[in-house]
């Protein structure tokens, strides 16, 4: 969800060429949400634009990043955008029965800042963005949604080009803020933000997510469940058995039986039933009872 | 202590006892989610599980969206019918009967009266298979119901008509 920072349209941002900058905050980490953020402005500042010190917001600390961002906000040849996925956003489209990956999820954020600024009434001439995956498909995919803008894709773009190290610095500032003032959807008692980097090495983020870990629930939704650094906390875990997972096992059997087995083991039957019980369990049965997998349960165990 | 048991002991049928007296919890509601979960037993479901409305209705149904292991649920939440009552129950102890063989005792620890049901992906539909169950409840009604000696002259009035 975009913010509504700048609803209003700059002027000069209808008038003139712009140019923008794209890029990204908390791809890695395995919580919190991942941000997009945008800067553009005419072409005719980016001069004046190279003179503010905007870096890439890596080699910035917290506190020059939050100045820069605070700087920009009232900079009136400036205007940005970002787009917040939230973790459980990330999660839920990583682990939907047909999954989108996450290249494919970072593709579509900035396309939709593109989209969304265009529709502000903003003349997008240049779009300048670190690339996710190969740059030159990525190029092309960006060109053919948007045949009118040039767009340059580059690897580490945001110590390139200042309009990106806007965007950075933009989007990164975002995503502090958001973990800062993280509310918890979960009410368990003893939850904490002493996240760290999110990144699987950091000491803070192990102790994190072994604090937090649930035998049944897994994690609280600040945790991005379909990342690897994950798994190992998943061993002691009560195990879930999901029918999209089976099916994409199943995917190069005979379908249709098998997924009936899936199917009707799930709920309130239990799981202790031997598998050649459940399939033959629809044998000669009304289509009324199978249509509903209903079955007569002689034995309750 | 009501026995649920039925009389065909002898055809093979009887292997348990469902005592329902226990002063239950009454959970109101209770969720049905699209996955095998491998344990038994309590969890603080109402702490993790935070389902919230979307605000979208499909064929009158209010959809809700809910979060489980990182799964985006969907689910609607249906009343059960007037006269019918759900129950969690839990095994006690597993008798052994001299003539009836093994027997399986359960005790009722909390009741509801409206269900959840969460899919997962998919929008919850008049066409779900949680839904349809519930239209044998109406079919077994119909068939079970004691016909009165009016709805008898009835119908042989009407076949009379008929022939």
């Amino acid at each position: 969800m975009a913010d509504a920072a700048a609803a209003t349209t700059l002027e000069w941002a209808t008038k003139e060429p712009c140019l923008m900058g794209i890029d990204e905050a908390g791809r890695g980490p395995v919580l919190g949400p991942m941000v997009y953020g945008c800067m553009y402005c005419a072409r005719s500042y980016n001069d004046t634009l190279a003179t503010l010190k905007f870096a890439d917001s890596k080699t910035l600390k917290e506190e020059q990043r939050e100045e820069l961002f605070e700087s920009l906000k009232v900079n009136s040849s400036i205007g940005w955008e970002v787009d917040v996925i939230c973790p459980k956003d990330l999660s839920a489209k990583m682990l939907k029965r047909s999954k989108v990956n996450l290249n494919e999820i970072s593709h579509n954020s900035a396309m939709g800042l593109v989209r969304k600024v265009l529709d502000m009434g903003v003349l997008l001439a240049e779009v300048y963005i670190d690339t996710v995956g190969d740059p030159e498909k990525y190029r092309i995919k960006l060109t053919e949604k948007f045949p009118g803008i040039k767009f340059v894709v580059a690897k580490k773009a945001d110590s390139l080009y200042p309009v990106v190290s806007g965007a950075s610095i933009v989007a990164k500032v975002t995503r502090d803020r958001a973990l800062r003032n993280w509310v918890f959807d979960e009410t368990a008692l003893n939850m904490h933000m002493k996240t760290g980097s999110g990144y699987p090495g950091d000491p803070d983020t192990k102790q994190w997510l072994e604090d937090h870990k649930h035998p049944v629930f897994g994690f609280p939704t600040l945790v991005r469940f379909s990342w690897g650094t994950c798994t190992p906390f998943f061993k002691d875990a009560v195990e879930v058995t999901w029918e999209s997972d089976d099916v994409d096992e199943d995917a190069t059997n005979n379908g249709r039986a098998k997924r009936q087995v899936k199917l009707s083991s799930l709920g309130f039957t239990g799981f202790k039933r031997k598998t050649e019980e459940i399939e033959s369990s629809g044998k000669g049965r009304c289509k009324f009872f199978q249509a509903r997998n209903l079955e007569l349960v002689r034995k309750f165990q | 202590m009501e026995h649920a048991t039925p009389p065909a002991a002898a055809a093979g049928g009887i292997t348990a006892t469902v005592d329902l007296s226990p002063a239950a919890t009454d959970l109101g509601g209770a969720h049905l989610l699209p996955c095998g979960i491998r344990q038994n037993g309590g969890a603080p479901v109402s702490d993790y599980f935070k389902p919230r409305s979307t605000g979208v209705e499909v064929e009158g149904v209010r959809v809700e969206e809910a979060f489980f292991r990182g799964r985006k649920l969907q689910g609607a939440t249906l009343a059960l019918p007037d006269g019918y009552r759900g129950y969690v129950l839990e095994k006690k102890s597993r008798g052994k009967d001299a003539s009836e063989g093994e027997v399986s005792n359960f005790v009722s620890r909390a009741e509801f009266q409206n269900i959840t049901y969460w899919n997962h992906d998919t929008t919850p539909s008049a066409e779900d298979s949680l839904p349809r169950c519930f239209h044998w409840l109406t079919v077994a009604n119909a068939m079970h119901k004691p016909v009165t000696a009016e709805e008898l002259a009835n119908m042989s009035a009407m076949q009379n008509q008929d022939s």
